[in-house]
């Protein structure tokens, strides 16, 4: 795991140049100047856009205003999916800074979960962590855990703090020695040109015969359709994006040979 | 169903308030056959790539109390709770829901998915009126029977959050499972011990779904321990 210190942190302080713009719809008292700010890959975004709701709601009145939710290029953006995530989907072949318009006005109720609170960010990011750890260690790992510890999780992410996330995180990374890794590997796979959001199946790290299974082994077997026929690993086809999320909070770079 | 078809299936007799996809598949199967029987409306639908899929249920209600199921299905032999009523359609009822104000008919939808993670069922639920407004949590909660809200606030299933769904990418609100092997484990044990046949998804339905305003008629029950 120390080898993978340097990855593991490039991880965490990945940032996306972003500028924020009010949609042109939105009712306001004065012009509402752009809003830029670098966007940690590994949040979301309601958890990190205070300062950006507050720039824009000092232009607009209260009345014009409900919950706030956010658009690119027309498609609402899921505020519980990893920033990293949804720009590694939807913009990354486009310039930066990466141009994300702001509505306080009709919530897309079909395509975006309501965000009433902090709490219901955490509420998804524990709920993540969980469904991680019942893959990996039948959930003993994360359950025998105090709820400090549970809390130091969320409070490092919110916080921008790697060594207090990774204090407790390190826990749920670790595995018997007898064995050869977790009991599956949390992993998510997601594309544009599916209806489905995300694959997701249970995936063993190790091989019938003992063999630490890839990276491409697990493309292979879960998503075919991104191996070419040459046996390469073809992640940059358009529309397809190369986005294993990594799931930083589950899996170890070094699973992946 | 013959008993040397379940032992076919992927269940653990040990960790037996665990299923294999498989097996939920199966048991899913066994419950939609009788679905058809009694006029139920429950369906398969299978997501696009065909890999799996999911049960699902549409029922329509009216707020004043009146139950209304899809259009050509039978109310007869419903158990249902007090707070509804089941009346025979009349022959014309796609007529029935239109005249009845729009914004007082609301559609309610039920998915049973599997998750791999829990390697148990989870049940999806979403609520709206015709013209497509969505109900919130709060509303579907002044649906449900009262002795069902304390039982929900209390139990180990003491979840619902709103989540995407999926298979469909769409808000649901959701019912937790990371409990339902502490309240399926007892059902379990006892089944075997009276050695009964039991369907898992029926059982787990029968606990879970009508404190979420989704009833399940009791013919279920005896249709399993009938299928040998």
């Amino acid at each position: 795991m120390t080898d993978d210190k340097d990855v593991l942190r490039d991880v965490w302080f990945g940032r996306i140049p972003t500028c924020f713009t009010l949609y042109q719809d939105e009712i306001t008292e004065r012009e509402a100047e752009p809003y830029y700010l670098l966007l940690p890959r590994v949040s979301y975004l309601t958890l990190v856009t205070d300062k950006v709701k507050k720039h824009f709601q000092k232009v607009m009145r209260q009345e014009d205003i409900s919950e706030i939710w956010f658009e690119y290029e027309g498609t609402p953006l899921k505020w519980h999916y990893p920033i990293g995530l949804l720009f590694d989907l939807l913009a990354s072949s486009s310039a930066l800074p990466w141009n994300i318009t702001v509505h306080f006005k009709s919530f897309p109720e079909k395509d975006l979960l309501h965000c009433p609170s902090k709490d219901a960010i955490e509420a998804h990011f524990m709920s993540c962590m969980k469904e991680a750890d019942a893959l990996k260690h039948k959930s003993q790992v994360i359950n025998e855990m105090q709820k400090k510890d549970h809390k130091q999780l969320w409070m490092g992410l919110q916080n921008d703090r790697f060594d207090q996330f990774w204090a407790i995180n390190r826990k749920l990374m670790e595995y018997p020695a007898e064995e050869n890794g977790f009991r599956y590997i949390p992993f998510r796979i997601y594309q544009t040109t599916t209806e489905r959001p995300f694959i997701q199946k249970l995936f063993r790290p190790v091989a019938a015969d003992g063999q630490l299974h890839t990276l491409g082994d697990l493309l292979k077997e879960v998503c075919p359709s991104a191996v070419d026929p040459e046996d390469r690993v073809s992640l940059c086809r358009s529309g397809w994006s190369a986005v294993v999320r990594s799931w930083l909070t589950a899996t170890s770079t070094s699973e992946f040979k | 169903m013959a008993n040397s078809g379940l032992q076919k299936l992927s269940f653990n007799m040990e960790e037996d308030e665990f299923i294999g996809e498989k097996t939920f598949q199966h048991y899913c199967a066994e419950f939609i056959k009788h679905s058809q029987q009694i006029g139920d409306s429950w369906e398969w639908r299978p997501s696009k790539d065909c890999s799996d899929g999911y049960m699902c249920k549409i029922h329509f209600q009216i707020k004043s109390g009146s139950v209304m199921s899809h259009p050509g299905a039978s109310t007869h032999g419903q158990t249902c709770p007090p707070m509804e009523e089941a009346f025979e359609l009349p022959s014309d009822d796609c007529e029935v829901i239109e005249t009845a104000a729009a914004s007082k008919v609301i559609k309610y939808e039920y998915h049973v998915l599997y998750s791999c993670s829990y390697q148990v069922p989870v049940l999806y639920f979403r609520a709206s009126f015709l013209d497509g407004r969505p109900l919130t949590l709060k509303d579907i909660w002044e649906g449900v029977h009262e002795c069902y809200k304390t039982r929900l606030l209390q139990g180990p299933w003491d979840t619902i959050t709103q989540q995407e769904h999926p298979i469909l990418g769409q808000p649901f609100f959701v019912l937790h499972p990371c409990k339902t092997n502490e309240f399926m484990a007892p059902v379990l044990k006892n089944s075997r011990k009276i050695n009964k046949n039991v369907n898992y998804i029926t059982s787990w339905l029968s606990i879970v779904g009508p404190v979420v305003g989704l009833n399940l008629p009791l013919s279920y029950a005896k249709a399993t321990s009938q299928a040998e």
